[in-house]
């Protein structure tokens, strides 16, 4: 059985790495969307988007409540280890942005 | 790390770094035991990050620690890599909870575990071992402290009721908690590592939980029995389910593989230890003593001081850190003649901390004794003797002393 939950890729594997886009409002919004999310857990206090996770005080079990609440508000499944390397609002937001359906 | 001790000269304990992984991956924590044993038995060592802890490396000071819930609480966290967080299942997690709420936990997740309770799995655990060594009868190269890891899978998955193709990857996500700096097993930053193990760990527990909750009924197991016993009067919560089950996998997981390679390693090195061993399969049960002894690879348990507390000839101060290291107590000469030899036949040898001491001692202990047991006999059984086949290669940890690599080669016995 899976173990912990994947993150659900949209970009297949073997394609060319596409150029990175400069941050967009959008992504500059859903980053500062998921600070204020993490804030929530970790007793209210303020996050800055390029905040880490740990120096912040996060642990696991404040992380398996915030992976559960991205996939209420957001839809996306976020694989456990993605989200704890990535570390940082602004990079769980790029995992966000990448694990939405495209419309 | 290396069990055997070299000379330990030029060692100048104020500039011992205990927490330098090197220390355990390359060098030679047992010298600087025996100089802090006998010169500094409460060593005070400040990390550069500012966080501080206080060591003690005598037999009696490492069980009063351990043992004394009063002056030594585990309410803050038990365990060295989480020095200086507090532990945010404390009072949930059975191991970092105190008296007199662990004593009810205890007694009822321990009734299933006790040397009684254990013994019918005897003849199961024969044949898993039986498997296990199956494949270094050819005698070809075969990598035992690799292997060892997956030995309590074999044995225990199904006592846990952990079906069989979940072992590797849970028995990677326990490693990555012992030794989250391990090249082996990291991912990411160390405390990304334990964040994901951990976390992986624990929803593995709560997603068995509701598996077996959807399914009804009992299905014997003793994860089953964590969701059925009765603790004080209530249930357990479903937050300690999900806490205790994954603190009995690790528990299981991590300890008893390094048991296993430290003491073929030493018998290995002792041929002649071997051999009377095969010559009197009696001697099996004190060579499991012995060699639960002299690899400890639970290396250490931390407490917290409630207030400020003399020890050791010092004080440490009300909430300081205190790492009791149980590889040092079990090479206290006050306790065991000849500390650094491996003897068999070694007398005092089952007066070892290898399991802890006072009220946390080790809850899997009978099992892990009986496992033990039935892997020696089967051992000595099959092989008339075991080279070295390579380097072997050290766990890089300050909390599991233990292998990643000890390549062996073994000589299958004619006359059983």
């Amino acid at each position: 059985m899976e173990l912990g939950p994947r993150v659900h890729q949209q970009d297949g594997q073997g394609k060319a790495p596409e150029p990175q886009a400069a941050p967009s409002d959008a992504s500059v919004s859903l980053a500062h969307e998921i600070s204020v999310l993490w804030g929530e857990y970790l007793d209210g206090r303020e996050v800055g988007a390029d905040d880490d996770f740990f120096a912040l005080g996060g642990n696991s079990l404040i992380g398996i409540k915030i992976i559960d609440r991205m996939l209420r508000d957001y839809g996306v499944e976020l694989s456990v280890r993605d989200f704890y390397v990535a570390q940082t609002p602004a990079r769980v937001a790029e995992l966000i942005a990448q694990g939405r359906p495209r419309t | 790390m290396r069990l055997t001790p070299g000379t330990g000269k030029g060692i100048d304990l104020g500039l011992v770094d205990l927490f330098d992984l090197d220390l355990y991956t390359s060098g030679d924590p047992h010298a600087v035991w025996d100089l802090m044993r006998e010169s500094a038995p409460l060593h005070h060592q400040v990390l550069p990050d500012g966080r501080e802890f206080w060591s003690v490396t005598r037999y009696d000071d490492v069980c009063r620690v351990l043992g004394d819930h009063r002056d030594f609480t585990s309410e803050r966290g038990t365990v060295v890599t989480h020095l200086g967080v507090d532990d945010v299942a404390a009072g949930r997690l059975m191991t970092s909870t105190d008296p007199p709420r662990h004593t009810q936990v205890r007694r009822a997740i321990g009734a299933r575990l006790t040397a009684r309770a254990v013994a019918p799995w005897e003849d199961r655990i024969r044949q898993a071992v039986a498997r296990f060594l199956e494949p270094a009868l050819d005698g070809g190269p075969f990598d035992l402290a690799e292997r060892a890891l997956l030995l309590p899978a074999l044995v225990t998955g199904p006592i846990l009721g952990i079906p069989e193709r979940d072992w590797e990857e849970l028995v990677q996500l326990t490693a990555m908690v012992t030794a989250p700096s391990d090249p082996h097993f990291r991912h990411g930053s160390e405390a990304a590592t334990l964040a994901i193990s951990h976390h992986e760990l624990v929803t593995y527990v709560t997603e068995w939980v509701s598996r077996r909750r959807a399914a009804g009924g009992e299905d014997g197991s003793l994860l089953d029995h964590l969701m059925n016993v009765r603790a004080g009067d209530a249930p357990l919560t479903d937050e300690e389910i999900a806490l205790d089950g994954y603190s009995i996998l690790l528990g299981a997981n991590v300890t008893t593989p390094h048991t296993v390679s430290g003491t073929v390693h030493a018998l290995v090195e002792r041929p002649e230890q071997f051999q009377k061993a095969q010559a009197d399969p009696s001697l099996v049960p004190n060579l499991v003593e012995e060699g639960l002894r002299w690899t400890s690879a639970a290396c250490n348990f931390m407490r917290y001081a409630v207030h400020d507390t003399e020890i050791a000839g010092g004080t440490v101060p009300a909430r300081g850190a205190v790492v009791a290291w149980i590889g040092s107590a079990n090479r206290d000469d006050s306790q065991f003649a000849d500390p650094h030899t491996f003897d068999i036949t070694r007398r005092a040898a089952k007066r070892h901390v290898a399991f802890g001491f006072g009220p946390h001692f080790c809850i899997g202990g009978p099992l892990a004794r009986l496992t033990l047991r039935v892997f020696f006999e089967e051992l000595l059984q099959r092989f008339a003797s075991i080279e070295l086949d390579g380097e072997p290669q050290h766990l890089r940890s300050f909390f599991i002393a233990g292998m990643t690599h000890l390549p062996i080669v073994a000589q299958k016995r004619q006359t059983p």
